[in-house]
């Protein structure tokens, strides 16, 4: 794992103090809210219905043991005993005060962590594969890639005003796990001609009102020029993006309005004029770093493992969370394990104090100290032995933490929506858990097999609906909370937005209809597909007949 | 009618203006306007900025929120319908 240099470390204190000044004269009457509002913004504290909110920064989503102890105690002392993950691999607190804000940083920069940058208009916390490392379809580690990401874009300068926010996921794999097209800019690391490093870029994605999936605009950009390609597409969207209306200010317009070959024209124009030697990552450094993502010592195991099949014999319950929760792992012997924060009826992405600790205690013991946040909103134990599966099964199920249904249907992404957030539209969360209570049924959801239902409570899209296998968007309708259903969405290598099936419904009707769905998928697949390949050859009329046909036959 | 809200500076939290303008944490005890005392106790609520941050009014029915975002401001005046933490009402 990557460990601060004195750079970093002087960054971020500076930062602190900084923050802290500002806090201090907000709160003495120095600052007016609207001077404060951006400062505060790029410090990720929001203010939110019922508090101010703070969300930190998990870098590519990977954390150590120590981390997520820090992360517990700050829920348990400053906030009410719990955050929320997010779909950017971010963790929320809902209610911390403001003037605790800078001790808290200040906490959280003890275990090299930090809020910035996870707001504003500038470039976000960059995202990937979750299982990165542990993937034995990835060409190489993704990790470093997104450190080097990580270091270039955190106060840059000529990135700290851009028209918008800008977010970045890098995939090493052909199989996309980190939902890479719908980011501004995407990156596939691939092998390039010469044997070396080299990255398929995506641009122009995004979700949000006006959604769209990332085009290629470069088939193979050299690792060492990979921050002059990104550094040419940000300066042509920072001089051309729209600043005039904030709806339309995303790379994502500025790529469909050109057209992405004009589009690849302005950026090679500015790559042109780079001073790419200036740009390069040197060699040393990127071995520097990517030694911090060294593979772990891992043991020689066989490949099978007793313990893991006595205990799925003589279990049950282990045997289903080994079928949906334990991941193959690329090391024989080992295997990668996701902890579900989606418990039936509970609230997707929330997680305890005392469950971080768990968590942490396990990462320590299990994992070679590491633990990872998915986009999906659950955590990863990346490096388990197979042989200590049935005990840490034992110690989740314990701490309310072996939901084994990853992937299934009541893995549901779901965002804070109208019980916290001051943009909603409607409730997200609440929707999510009748569908998680209707659905509970475990045999059911593996019958049904993978399929990711994504909600949001307003059109910005942070749960992710356009691309969800079922889409659930909450909209205000004179007031009254009404949904939106999409079918065929999906945030994969085949990357697509759903189709809106037909008008939307009541808060109550939302969990029925989607059940109904479902069961039409039963009744209309071909032996071994997926929901996601029956819309896909079927189209959405079945699944609206179904939706709507109740409806229909009453009306 | 109508009522005074905002966040309060220090922590977030959501205040209403009681009769006389104080901060108060209950939607019950919050000051009911008519009219231009309804625009007064806004700009006097705006002029305590160390206390009310973006303060704004709301129609309020028989104590109940009763505008457009009657069902935002309930929830505002009672916290998230899902609970405070992972234990579900
Ligand atoms: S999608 Fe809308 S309601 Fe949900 S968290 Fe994002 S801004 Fe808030």
């Amino acid at each position: 794992m990557y460990r601060y240099d004195e750079f970093d470390t002087a960054v971020v204190r500076e930062r602190i103090e900084e923050f802290r000044d500002q806090v201090s004269r907000r709160v003495s009457g120095g600052l007016t809210e609207d001077e404060f509002k951006p400062l505060r913004l790029m410090n990720g504290v929001y203010l939110q219905l019922h508090a101010y909110m703070l969300r930190v920064a998990v870098p590519y989503g990977t954390m150590n043991s120590g981390q997520m102890r820090r992360l517990a105690r700050i829920a348990r002392v400053y906030d009410k005993g719990y955050g929320h993950f997010t779909t950017r691999t971010n963790i929320q607190y809902n209610w911390p005060a403001l003037s605790d804000v800078p001790a808290i940083l200040s906490e959280l920069a003890e275990v090299e962590m930090h809020a910035i940058q996870t707001s504003g208009n500038c470039i976000r916390n960059v995202t990937t594969d979750v299982f990165a490392g542990c993937a034995d379809d990835e060409i190489e580690d993704p990790r470093p890639w997104c450190e080097i990401l990580r270091q270039w874009s955190t106060i840059h300068p000529e990135f700290s005003f851009l028209p918008r926010k800008f977010k970045i996921a890098v995939i090493a794999a052909p199989k996309d796990r980190a939902a890479m097209r719908t980011h501004d800019v995407g990156l596939q690391l691939i092998r390039g001609e010469d044997g070396e490093t080299a990255f398929r870029v995506f641009v122009g994605g995004g979700q949000g009102r006006i959604p769209h999936i990332a085009q290629e605009i470069a088939p193979a950009v050299p690792g060492r020029d990979l921050l002059a390609y990104l550094t040419a597409i940000l300066r042509a969207w920072n001089l051309l993006g729209r600043r005039d209306n904030i709806h339309k200010a995303r790379i994502k317009i500025l790529v469909a309005s050109l057209g992405i070959d004009a589009f690849r024209e302005e950026v090679e124009r500015h790559f042109a004029t780079l001073r790419r030697e200036d740009l390069r990552v040197p060699d040393e450094e990127v071995a520097r770093i990517r030694a911090y993502f060294a593979p772990p010592p891992f043991a020689d195991l066989p490949r099978t493992s007793g313990a893991f099949d006595r205990a799925s014999l003589a279990d049950p319950d282990f045997a289903r969370f080994a079928r949906n929760n334990v991941r193959r792992h690329r090391q024989p012997g080992y295997a990668t394990l996701i902890i579900s924060l989606k418990p039936q009826g509970g609230v997707p992405g929330d997680i305890t104090a005392d469950q971080m600790d768990l968590v942490a205690d396990l990462a320590e013991r299990f994992s070679f100290d590491e633990v990872r946040a998915a986009y999906e909103q659950n955590l990863v134990l990346p490096h388990v032995r197979l042989d200590d599966t049935p005990e840490i099964w034992r110690r989740l199920a314990e701490a309310g933490l072996a939901t084994p249904n990853a992937d299934l249907v009541t893995d549901i992404i779901a965002c804070p929506g109208l019980d916290y957030c001051s943009l909603a539209n409607a409730r997200s969360i609440p929707v999510a858990q009748a569908l998680s209570e209707q659905l509970a049924d475990l045999d059911y959801q593996e019958r049904l097999g993978p399929i990711r239902v994504n909600m949001s409570g307003c059109i910005n899209a942070c749960g992710h609906h356009h691309v969800g296998h079922i889409g659930v968007l909450g909209v205000d309708r004179k007031g009254e909370e009404y949904y939106q259903i999409t079918v065929g969405g999906s945030a994969d290598e085949q990357a697509a937005l759903g189709e809106i099936v037909g008008r939307s419904l009541a808060a109550d009707e939302v969990a029925p209809a989607v059940g109904r769905a479902l069961d039409r998928y039963l009744e209309v697949r071909r032996e071994g597909e997926t929901f996601l390949q029956t819309v896909r050859r079927l189209g959405a009329d079945p699944f609206r007949d179904a939706i709507y046909g109740a409806f229909n036959a009453v009306a | 009618m109508k009522i005074v809200t905002a966040n309060r500076l220090s922590d977030g939290r959501v205040i209403y203006a009681d009769a006389s303008g104080d901060p108060v944490g209950a939607l019950d005890q919050a000051g009911r306007f008519d009219g231009d005392a309804a625009d007064l106790a806004l700009s006097q609520a705006a002029l305590r900025p160390a206390t009310f941050v973006n303060p704004y009014l709301v129609e309020v029915d028989g104590g109940r929120p009763s505008g457009r975002d009657r069902f935002k401001e309930l929830i505002r005046s009672q916290g998230p319908t899902v609970g405070n933490s992972l234990e579900r009402p």
